[in-house]
């Protein structure tokens, strides 16, 4: 293949952030035809790598170029202008207007000022047809599925005619049938001349998508690799690096005693036949990559979703599939994934963010007892070490390990004896994140049950007593003990079927 | 009124001005404006327009806050939780309308006639808080269904004439004084410190806030926020029907055609008051100050005999100018902040 080939590539390109090399020393580059995966743990480098690509962000050192033209100093404007189109995995979709509307946003057809649909139309056919998908164009996007959303995305990129599409987990939020109809489009994209950057963490599509996978760690590219003969091992392998494994000389006690809640054969769109065993006294991690159907499993547990088929018990009892207030008064309690967007009242105070779990335990006859709120609360900033300047300051001011603190603090507080916590160190600092640790530690000492939703695989297998493997919505597998290697988890997530 | 110097021991953070520390200060600069323009004006109509400052006239001021003043509480809490209710004015017109109807075409004693006023406005708004808690109707819809309905109704019973009420001594007594003081000004006052305890030391005050300020949050907290929400319609509609027989006493009989406007006044002076319509932040103070600033503009420009339709150009003015100044200082506060 001649050089000429080369649609984009990184040369020495280092990127720093406040505290963090982002990317180090990085040679990267793809070339048309090629659908290139990206693979690589949470904060490897990956997501710095593709905003460089895109035109987000700019290198500290080295160089960047897309079709030969270096991207110094040029906004996402300009490097789109160069031929890049990037399909992020939030996706920005008007869910009321039609498939041809949202292809041409803001670019509508127009003849002598008025929108000429018929030509917005007829474009639009011919957008879907060079993905390959046949789609209604005039359906509203949000009577789409997640799927058909994401194929919208995917045609309004590529109608740009792009050299370089960079797709960004495209099928995180798909489930595993859904997944098929993506890596089509890529492959097709690909065919046609275009150079395709697949995010993924998902082996088995990564195996179908890709012809080469580049593996990135701590900011460094470890190899770039036919998918073909590479094994699933040697990919987890890469993205690990040496292990540390002399830390693992810690104390794992899964607990023996019957468990407290339990699940068998949940089923919605996301979960198909989903059992779970949670027992007092341990932590129980739930692994498993984007989309895998951890989220999906706490809010089903908790009553929030009320699933297809299957059952619920509580200590024994069959509950009410969707009975949340139920489940609290039961004692559960649940911090969830997104805490700015669910998890807080930004403008009330650490105090009151605390009490709102159990209002009736500091009040009398629905008067709040002023003097129980600043005890409850003041016991569990002391307790969680929750850094606040005063109890009443506005829990919007707290650092964001500081918040989930509050958070917890509100179960612990209502005396929950079943915690579902979900994603809990997200977007925590170091210190905050050993601290949060610690704590579950504690409560699961305690007695309680603690169970630990993480994307991160490394803490999961650093933290937990049993970890349960979620995959396409089914719990693959479970360690206790000493079966929990941190390899051994990821392999199981990301493994093909 | 608690101030935020850090003290020793703990001590809850609710205090008269809630929503916490964050818009606390924009609370406090947005209140002390409002001192300092309801000072500017009561010097300037002193000076310039002839008997405002005479007792009668004072008076008649407490006496026009309470037509406001009465669902402004109320419609402060609804505003908190992110809520709107539109109402108001037919809603007063009605209840005053009933209660003429009920003592008069219906027969029925007057205690049982001030009881059914009351308990259907209750209902009515509780039907419109139901409406946006289980079918999620927006609330400005569903009051607005009321807005037009009862307006109508009300019209419709009374063919659009005033139904005369057979005077009493309760009526008599809320239309009159205690101690020189009116008695909606009274009743007022007392509903006042009523919603500040309600607003601040009660667990149903603290979930509007909670829920006005992230309703997800709060509903994943284990707060009921379908029963707060058909709660804080069913407190307008029943302040609304007190209104209404307010009305009633004062005018001696039920009007139909009354009150128009009045849900606007009452926004106007809950939104000048610094409560947030996007939820989660407001004072019941900066509402009572919000009260007496509108109130006192209206009377200020019957006295100076400004044009009855003009008068309308004016406060139109002044109350945008007003949250416009409100706006402005919390971003200059929030840029800060955040």
């Amino acid at each position: 293949m001649s050089n000429t080939d080369v649609v984009a590539e990184v040369r020495s390109g280092t990127k720093r952030y406040p505290g963090v090399t982002a990317l180090s020393d990085v040679d990267f580059s793809v070339r048309r035809g090629e659908v290139r995966a990206l693979l690589g743990k949470n904060g490897a480098g990956k997501s710095t790598l593709i905003k460089i690509l895109s035109g987000a962000e700019q290198l500290d050192a080295g160089e960047a170029l897309v079709q030969g033209t270096s991207l110094k100093g040029l906004g996402t404007r300009e490097v789109a202008g160069l031929g890049v189109a990037t399909v992020y995995q939030e996706l920005s979709l008007v869910p009321e207007m039609s498939v041809a509307e949202n292809l041409f946003m803001g670019a509508w057809q127009r003849s002598r000022g008025v929108i000429d649909k018929r030509r917005m139309r007829a474009d639009a056919k011919a957008a879907m047809a060079r993905i390959g998908v046949d789609l209604d164009i005039d359906r509203s996007v949000g009577s789409l599925g997640a799927a058909g959303q994401q194929l919208v995305e995917i045609a309004r990129a590529v109608w740009q005619k792009p050299a370089l599409l960079i797709l960004d987990e495209p099928t995180s939020s798909l489930a595993a049938a859904e997944v098929r109809q993506v890596i089509d489009v890529a492959r097709r994209v690909a065919e046609q001349g275009v150079a395709v950057v697949y995010v993924s963490h998902r082996m088995d599509e990564i195996r179908q998508v890709a012809d080469s996978a580049t593996v990135v760690r701590d900011g460094r590219i470890v190899e770039t690799l036919p998918v073909r003969t590479a094994s699933t091992r040697e990919i987890v392998a890469m993205m690990l690096g040496a292990a540390p494994e002399a830390v693992a000389a810690r104390v794992r006690r899964p607990s023996s005693e019957p468990p407290v809640l339990t699940a068998r054969g949940l089923r919605s769109d996301k979960l198909d036949g989903l059992d779970i065993d949670i027992r007092p006294g341990e932590i129980l991690g739930i692994a498993g990559v984007l989309g895998s159907g951890r989220t999906e499993t706490l809010r089903a547990l908790v009553g929030l979703d009320r699933p297809d088929s299957g059952e619920v018990r509580l200590r024994g009892e069959a509950v009410r599939p969707g009975a949340f207030t139920a489940m609290l008064r039961g004692g559960l309690g649940i911090t969830p994934e997104n805490r700015r967007r669910d998890g807080i009242v930004p403008l009330m105070g650490v105090d009151e963010n605390i009490v709102m779990g159990d209002l009736r335990g500091v009040s009398r006859s629905g008067v709040l007892d002023r003097k129980a709120v600043g005890q409850a609360a003041q016991a569990l900033i002391d307790r969680l070490a929750i850094k606040t300047a005063r109890p009443g300051t506005p829990i919007g001011n707290l650092s964001g390990g500081n918040q989930q603190k509050v958070v917890l603090a509100r179960w612990l507080h209502a005396g929950s004896t079943v915690l579902l916590l979900d994603e809990p160190t997200r977007g925590v600092d170091v210190e905050a994140k050993r601290q949060i640790y610690d704590q579950m530690r504690r409560l699961a000492d305690e007695g309680r049950a603690v169970v630990f939703v993480s994307s991160e695989a490394e803490e999961l297998a650093d933290v937990c007593d049993r970890i349960v493997v979620v995959r396409g919505g089914r719990a693959v597998a479970e360690l206790s003990g000493d079966e929990i290697q941190l390899e051994r988890v990821l392999t199981i997530a990301i493994a093909e079927e | 009124m608690s101030t935020t110097k850090p003290t020793g021991a703990p001590v809850a953070s609710t205090g008269v001005r809630t929503g916490g520390a964050l818009g606390r200060n924009t609370q406090r600069l947005n209140e002390i404006g409002l001192i300092g323009a309801i000072v500017v004006l009561f010097v300037v109509l002193s000076v310039t327009a002839s008997g405002f400052l005479t007792m009668t006239n004072q008076l008649a001021i407490l006496r026009d806050a309470a037509t406001i003043g009465v669902v402004a509480w109320a419609m402060t809490l609804v505003i908190v939780a992110g809520e709107i209710d539109i109402s108001i004015g037919p809603a007063v017109a009605f209840s005053s309308v009933l209660l003429a109807k009920a003592t008069g075409e219906w027969h029925l004693p007057f205690a049982l006639a001030l009881l059914l006023c009351l308990a259907v406005g209750l209902l009515l708004g509780a039907g419109a808080g139901f409406l946006r808690a289980r079918w999620a109707i927006p609330s400005f819809v569903a009051t607005l269904g009321l807005w037009s309905a009862l307006r109508g109704l009300a019209q419709y019973m009374t063919d659009g004439l005033p139904v005369p009420l057979a005077p009493n001594g309760l009526l008599d007594l809320l239309s009159g004084s205690i101690l020189g003081i009116p008695t909606p000004a009274i009743i007022m006052a007392v509903l006042f410190a009523v919603f500040v305890f309600v607003a601040n030391r009660t667990s149903y005050g603290r979930s509007v806030f909670a829920v006005g300020g992230n309703a997800e949050a709060a509903r994943l907290s284990g707060i009921s926020v379908a029963r707060i929400r058909v709660i804080l319609f069913a407190t307008t509609g029943f302040l609304a029907a007190v209104s209404g027989v307010l009305l009633a006493a004062r005018l001696g009989s039920g009007n139909g055609g009354a009150s128009v406007g009045l849900e606007f006044d009452v926004i106007a002076a809950v939104v000048i008051g610094g409560t947030s319509l996007a939820g989660g932040r407001g004072s019941l103070l900066g509402t009572a100050l919000g009260v007496a600033f509108i109130t006192i503009i209206g009377n200020g420009l019957v006295l100076l005999g400004v044009n009855p339709f003009f008068q309308d150009v004016v406060r139109g003015v002044i109350i945008v100018g007003a949250v416009l100044i409100n706006v402005l200082l919390s971003r200059r506060n929030g840029a800060r902040t955040t």
